[in-house]
């Protein structure tokens, strides 16, 4: 039973980095209307950019934090242009151009990471970061700062995410767009440049998310976005591409499952089980578990 | 007087999709407070000038006019907040959003004064207050197009292009379409709507241009229209 609820509380940690890659990239989907495989490069990215502010400033969080959110922020904000060039008519982008440019895009940020920090060697993050006293224990389970927190921030991004689309003028044009960019036009809503903003807004949560990883791995390295992209597509087409309140449900419940597999049965099975559902998926569901929301 | 002030100008315009051309030098002119109707069959091109003239195609040539600036090639965003809107064809409502989501979507470049313009619209279609919450799929196809009209009012605009009202909608309905746009138009905005029921519009326009195949074809006030023998056998029937 122990183990049962130390490694719920490891997925449940997990499983919200899930969401919020998810939540990031079905944004990008949606809004900017591209398709993002380089979204987690760019994650891994920041994460090596907190790492190297760590180094420089004594292990300081709070600018470690700063530093992974801005860098997150200006690379998505830098590589709009270059997918908003590929347009269609004017104000449109060509989506399956987009998937190739990403493509791009990743693999010069892994080679970047190989080749530039640490001699592309995995780094190591602070222990002080992760954690090194459980906060709380109770036989064997252990509470990690690192797990707390990453569920609190997701718990906190994805509620503000929501209240964003749903009470707010910017989550009104977002919402718009994702569901008619045409109607959207229409209405005079600037699908460019609030494009735009929804680059920003998963820059803001991808810093977020490479301090929970580096928080909850402990490590990084230049490999490292290549997997995590394909849990987050895996997770995607899983709950159906653009369904956010369906990558909630799929991201919580991936993070479970691998860690109850690594817990019970053993630890390299559990990359497995995202790719055999999304098989299932494909073949029995092809608009995923819940519906695709392009 | 304000009544005589011209505030779409359209001169010589010409659009193509590709090798298609869908307007060729056409010209147009709405003044101040009047209601004026585009009539044409469909693919004549009526779309095509409503959508140029908000600012989602470029023109190949020509010049549009709103309030004497130049606003051919600028985009739409610019120009709803100058004071022009579309209400489209099939409505363009956001089906899966709420009405009321739809009307702030309305006022988005307008939202200082939203409060005061969402009170006007609820007093002038109650049934979308009573309907506020619902999602804009659930409303019939006239409560549909009444939103949209609704929603084009929130921005605030001098200028409603309305874009074929009466399409789908039963004969009862598309009377009660057009006395809101009257009944608009009597409180002071202006209308520039397109149709293919031509009989309907004309009886409660002021002018009138018939489109047909890209390029105007007649033009002149609505009684001339209505009573025009070539106008009557291809769009009344009479």
């Amino acid at each position: 039973m122990q183990v049962f609820i130390a490694q719920v509380i490891n997925g449940l940690s997990l499983g919200s980095i899930y969401v919020l890659l998810a939540t990031g990239f079905n944004l990008l989907l949606l809004v900017a209307m591209i398709i993002h495989f380089a979204y987690p490069q760019v994650v891994v990215f920041s994460m090596y950019i907190a790492w190297v502010v760590l180094r420089y400033t004594g292990n300081s969080i709070v600018l470690a934090v700063l530093a992974a959110i801005l860098s997150s922020v200006l690379l998505n904000v830098i590589s709009a242009p270059l997918f908003q060039k590929i347009m269609k008519n004017r104000e449109e982008v060509d989506i399956n151009t987009t998937m190739v440019m990403s493509l791009g895009i990743g693999m010069i940020i892994t080679d970047i990471l190989s080749h530039g920090f640490n001699k592309g060697l995995p780094i190591a993050f602070p222990p002080k970061l992760v954690g090194e006293t459980p906060i709380l224990r109770v036989g064997l389970i252990s509470l990690m700062g690192g797990q707390v927190a990453s569920l609190a921030v997701g718990v906190i991004a994805v509620s503000g995410i929501f209240l964003l689309l749903y009470k707010t003028r910017p989550g009104r044009a977002f919402r718009a767009i994702a569901e008619d960019p045409n109607g959207a036009r229409l209405v005079g809503i600037p699908l460019l440049r609030t494009g735009l903003e929804s680059y920003a807004l998963s820059g803001i949560l991808g810093g977020l998310i490479a301090v929970l990883l580096a928080m909850l791995l402990g490590y990084s390295s230049p490999g490292l976005g290549e997997q995590v992209a394909h849990k987050v597509l895996a997770v995607s087409i899983i709950a159906g591409l653009g369904n956010l309140a369906g990558g909630l449900v799929v991201g919580l419940a991936l993070g479970i499952m691998e860690a109850l597999v690594q817990g019970y049965i053993s630890g390299s099975w559990s990359n497995a089980i995202a790719f055999v559902v999304m098989l299932l998926v494909i073949l029995f569901r092809p608009r995923g578990l819940f519906g695709i929301k392009l | 007087m304000a009544q005589n002030e011209m505030l779409l100008r359209v001169d010589n315009l010409s659009v193509a999709y590709g090798h298609i051309n869908a307007l060729k030098e056409v010209n147009l002119e709405v003044y101040r407070v009047e209601i004026v109707v585009l009539i044409g069959a469909n693919g004549a091109g009526k779309t095509t000038l409503l959508e140029t003239s908000l600012g989602i195609n470029a023109p190949q040539a020509g010049v549009i006019t709103f309030k004497g600036k130049t606003i051919s090639g600028v985009p739409a965003d610019r120009n709803v907040r100058a004071g022009l809107c579309l209400v489209p064809e099939g409505r363009g409502v956001f089906a899966s959003m709420s009405v009321l989501d739809n009307l702030l979507l309305g006022a988005h470049h307008n939202i200082k004064n939203v409060g005061k313009n969402l009170k006007r619209v609820y007093q002038w279609f109650p049934r979308l207050e009573e309907r506020k919450s619902q999602i804009a799929r659930t409303l019939s196809g006239g409560e549909r197009q009444m939103l949209a009209i609704a929603r084009a009012l929130m921005s605030a605009p001098e200028l409603i292009m309305v874009d074929e009202p009466s399409l789908g909608l039963a004969p009862i309905i598309v009377n009660d379409i057009f006395d809101i746009l009257v009944h608009l138009n009597q409180e002071g905005y202006t209308i520039l709507l397109s149709e293919q029921n031509a009989y309907k519009s004309l009886k409660c326009a002021h002018r009138g241009y018939v489109l047909e195949t890209g390029k105007v074809t007649l033009s002149g006030s609505a009684a001339q229209l209505l009573n025009d023998p070539g106008v009557r056998e291809a769009y009344i029937g009479a």
